[in-house]
């Protein structure tokens, strides 16, 4: 068990060395992409200042409470584009263009060696402007601080998990369609209501993005969760989701592998 | 067959609707998809503000003002520019621009027409729909057909300055980014995602000075009765003014940087 | 070294790209693979690599079921697709090695050692800085062969390895697979289109037609099974019904070329005794030596011969002639 954990830390530092040579021979494609987030953070921000330049309050939510969302929001995404981003983009690939082929042939598990080959680094400044924002607006936002600090990071690496693990599900369907950008799109399209505190959704919409695409995961109920915690019938809802999640895309993996066996032939 | 100058332009406008249509239920997805989403977002936003929130009016408008708002400029949010632009910076960044220089087409038209065609499908479907709507509400069909209009030079707008930005591959080896930032900045400031009037005076000159208000914002206002006739001959006439200006600038930045390509070895 | 035992006899359906296969591969062996495009031989690979199941019928590779995939299975294995990259593209090949001694647990000490002699034999030691990107076709592929060879398998599956290469990497290549095959005894299974490949490499080759097993042996036994191409010369060409009637041969026997033609077909031209002045149209017939003389004198009482060889069947026209008869079976 512990033989097996340190066999996979290094390879998976033998990833980040070599994404480390990559980005280093394309530093400006890598700060250009830097930009973009940084762009995009600046249009979410100027959004809900444009919003509340016409209310003090959207829902129960000050402006500084969504600022601090908005911050938890876009570390918890950087955390994401930084580690797994890119790996999803080449999934495709990897299915269509029968790349997983030589994955499947090495000793390590291929899920493992699939999601760990693209690692952005550069992108960790953005967490960092992300962490910023919230920090900037915590107080206002009303967060205790102090020990409170260390749920953040629990929270952070729960929204990145539930980042990847809703993004996998996502992706696993290349193994039955050819074109699955499509359903790619898809994911990003749901990303948009991330952007949004799930407290301002209907009820019945904010029940799906709790439920069945658990989007509002990746920012909006950590941030809820450190600013005041959660109620407890929330905690098993998030547990019995991620789990779902967790087996369902085992058993889609297990199938699509089945399915790409069956036409690689 | 010579259609003369028609000749490759009507050749390559079927071939896009033919491309982009060929995978049906992807091009349907695709299009309900960008519709439903940002009018939700926006839905959502007007819901929690209003029938959550206990607002009346907000920036002078109402709930139904704003509903209707979001519906019609979903409308004109599928007629602006396509990815055509993206599609320009790959060519340049992988050396495939090299096979569209030995034919007797103008890439950048080329690649705007194949583009635009789903485009103009696609408004067309706008279009009747926009009538249909003006059967049942007071909104003029007549006004329905000058925002179209005006989304539509909207649209070579929003291509033209992503064909003048893409050049910057030429010298950076991709403009992805560079095109990234200003769909990003398009989002905002053309009013897919809010009515501009929402915008503060004081910052109103920032989207005034863009011309990305006129791709959904304006034709929007315009088609429910929002905005004057004046008003309207005004925005058309500046959207003339940035094609011009657009092409001219692409004359430019492409007649510089094809010069540097060609040296270069191709 | 343990053996390496395969069986395979699924039943005959349609569908199946393998239909009827069964063989046995000796530990240490170097065998080739051949068959036309969809005759299944990168489904056999893939199969004897545990990429897919067998339908019907079984595998065993190294005493094992490959499909299984076991870890001890995988790191005995090795599966090089001359069309895909295992190399990272933007990185140069030492950065992806480095990820692959990680993969493999290699010993720091091992690695560089092997490394070494990988690098040297194939003469690249000095491109290991390089990205892969700024390499040529053939010493991408030299780095991929050491990038799948360094945790020193037992087996290597190698699918077209030298697809697109050119004549002298290709020839580089094949020297060092048999340089490595003799000394490490690694068993080598290699598909190719590429008869030179097979014929200077495999001690044994077996060919897939739709799906079954039409020849298994070795590559000399092909070519040595009695058959000549008798090339003749005449004054006027007849056209092919005419030579059908005249000699009494079946229409596929008969190859017409024509003049300009002869350099691209003819291989063995140095080796026949006079080089021919290409002023008129040969005709070529694969016949058995003991048809030879039947032939020439029923052509002799017919047309006019003006010069005539004889030449030893080429593995590439015997494997041609198979796979046409293929296509006439089909």
């Amino acid at each position: 068990m512990w033989s097996t954990f340190r066999r996979y830390a290094r390879i998976y530092g033998v990833q980040i060395k070599n994404n480390f040579v990559r980005e280093a021979v394309y530093r400006t494609n890598f700060l250009t992409s830097l930009a973009v987030d940084i762009v995009w953070m600046v249009i979410e921000l100027s959004f809900f200042s444009i919003l509340y330049a016409n209310t003090p309050v959207l829902m129960g939510w000050t402006k500084p409470q969504v600022y601090f969302f908005l911050g938890i929001f876009f570390a918890s995404d950087a955390l994401f584009t930084t580690f797994f981003q890119r790996n999803f983009w080449q999934f495709s690939d990897l299915v269509n263009k029968g790349e997983l082929d030589i994955l499947l042939t090495k000793p390590v598990h291929p899920v493992f060696l699939a999601l760990s080959r693209w690692i952005n680094l550069t992108n960790i400044l953005n967490f960092i402007v992300g962490m910023v924002i919230a920090v900037r607006f915590a107080p206002a936002a009303g967060f205790l601080g102090g020990w409170h600090w260390l749920t953040v990071a629990a929270w952070l690496a729960f929204g990145v998990i539930s980042a990847l693990l809703i993004r996998f599900a996502f992706s696993i369907w290349v193994f039955w369609t050819e074109r699955s950008w499509a359903i790619s799109r898809l994911y990003y399209q749901f990303f948009h209501f991330a952007s949004l505190p799930d407290t301002l959704f209907p009820k019945m919409i904010r029940y799906l993005l709790l439920t069945l695409v658990p989007v509002a995961f990746i920012g909006s109920v950590p941030a809820r969760a450190i600013l005041h915690g959660l109620e407890p019938s929330e905690y098993a809802l998030l547990a019995g989701v991620l789990t779902f999640f967790f087996v369902a895309n085992g058993l889609l993996w297990h199938a699509g592998l089945r399915r790409y066996q069956s036409v690689s032939s | 067959m010579s259609l003369g100058v028609l000749g490759w332009r009507w050749a390559a406008l079927r071939n896009g609707l033919q491309d982009a249509t060929a995978y049906r239920i992807e091009f349907l997805f695709e299009f309900l998809g960008s519709a439903f989403v940002p009018a939700a977002v926006q839905w959502i936003v007007w819901y929690a503000l209003f029938q959550l929130g206990g607002a009346t009016t907000v920036a002078g408008m109402t709930y139904v003002d704003m509903i209707q708002y979001t519906l019609m400029s979903v409308l004109f949010t599928q007629i602006r520019g396509g990815d055509q632009d993206f599609e320009l910076q790959e060519m340049i960044r992988t050396g495939g621009l090299s096979n569209y220089l030995l034919r007797p087409v103008g890439v950048v038209e080329f690649v705007f027409i194949r583009g635009l065609a789903p485009k103009l499908f696609i408004a067309g479907f706008c279009l009747v729909i926009g009538f249909a709507i003006s059967l049942f509400f007071p909104f003029s069909a007549l006004r329905m057909l000058g925002a179209m209009l005006l989304a539509l030079m909207g649209n070579i707008i929003h291509y033209q300055l992503g064909a003048a930005l893409s050049t910057v591959a030429f010298y950076w080896e991709e403009a992805f980014a560079m095109l990234m930032v200003k769909n990003l900045i398009v989002s905002l400031l053309s009013g897919e995602k809010i009515p501009l009037n929402l915008i503060p005076e004081a910052y109103s000159w920032i989207w005034k000075s863009t011309p990305f208000y006129l791709y959904v914002f304006a034709p929007t206002q315009f088609a429910l009765g929002r905005s004057s006739i004046t008003q309207f001959a005004g925005e058309l006439l500046l959207s003339l003014v940035w094609v011009v200006a657009c092409w001219g600038l692409i004359r430019l930045t492409w007649g510089l940087s094809i010069k540097r390509y060609l040296s270069l070895g191709g | 070294m343990g053996s390496l035992g395969l069986l395979l006899k699924p039943e005959i359906q349609t569908h199946n790209a393998l239909t009827d296969v069964s063989f046995e591969i000796e530990a240490g062996s170097f065998t080739g693979l051949i068959g036309a495009n969809g005759a299944g031989k990168t489904t056999l690979l893939k199969i004897l690599s545990g990429l897919i199941p067998p339908s019907s019928g079984e595998a065993l590779v190294l005493d094992e079921n490959p499909f299984k995939r076991s870890m001890s299975f995988r790191r005995q294995i090795s599966l090089v697709m001359g069309q895909k990259a295992q190399l990272w593209w933007d990185l140069p090949a030492v950065d992806a090695f480095d990820l692959l001694q990680a993969i493999f647990e290699i010993p720091k000490k091992t690695y560089q050692e092997r490394l070494t002699t990988l690098t040297e034999l194939l003469d690249v030691t000095r491109l290991l800085n390089t990205q892969i990107r700024r390499l040529s076709l053939g010493e991408r592929m030299k780095m991929e062969l050491i990038g799948a060879l360094l945790h020193w398998p037992k087996i290597i599956f190698l699918d077209e390895p030298t697809i697109g290469l050119d004549i002298l990497a290709a020839h580089k290549l094949r020297e060092f697979l048999k340089v490595f095959n003799h000394k490490e005894k690694a068993t080598i299974i290699l598909t190719s289109h590429n008869m030179d490949d097979i014929e200077r490499l495999c001690s044994r080759v077996i060919i897939l037609r739709a799906g079954k097993t039409i020849y298994d042996g070795t590559p000399t036994g092909l070519t040595n099974e009695g058959e000549r191409r008798l090339r003749v010369r005449l004054m006027q060409t007849p056209t092919l019904a005419e030579l059908c009637q005249i000699t009494g041969l079946p229409a596929e026997r008969i190859e017409l070329q024509k003049i300009g033609n002869e350099e691209a077909s003819e291989k063995n031209e140095g080796e026949s005794e006079t080089p021919i002045q290409p002023t008129h149209d040969s005709v070529l017939f694969s016949i058995g030596q003991e048809q030879i003389v039947g032939v020439l004198q029923a052509l002799m009482g017919r047309v006019q011969i003006i010069d005539m060889g004889i030449e030893q069947q080429s593995l590439e026209h015997v494997i041609q002639k198979l796979y046409s008869e293929e296509r006439a079976s089909v």
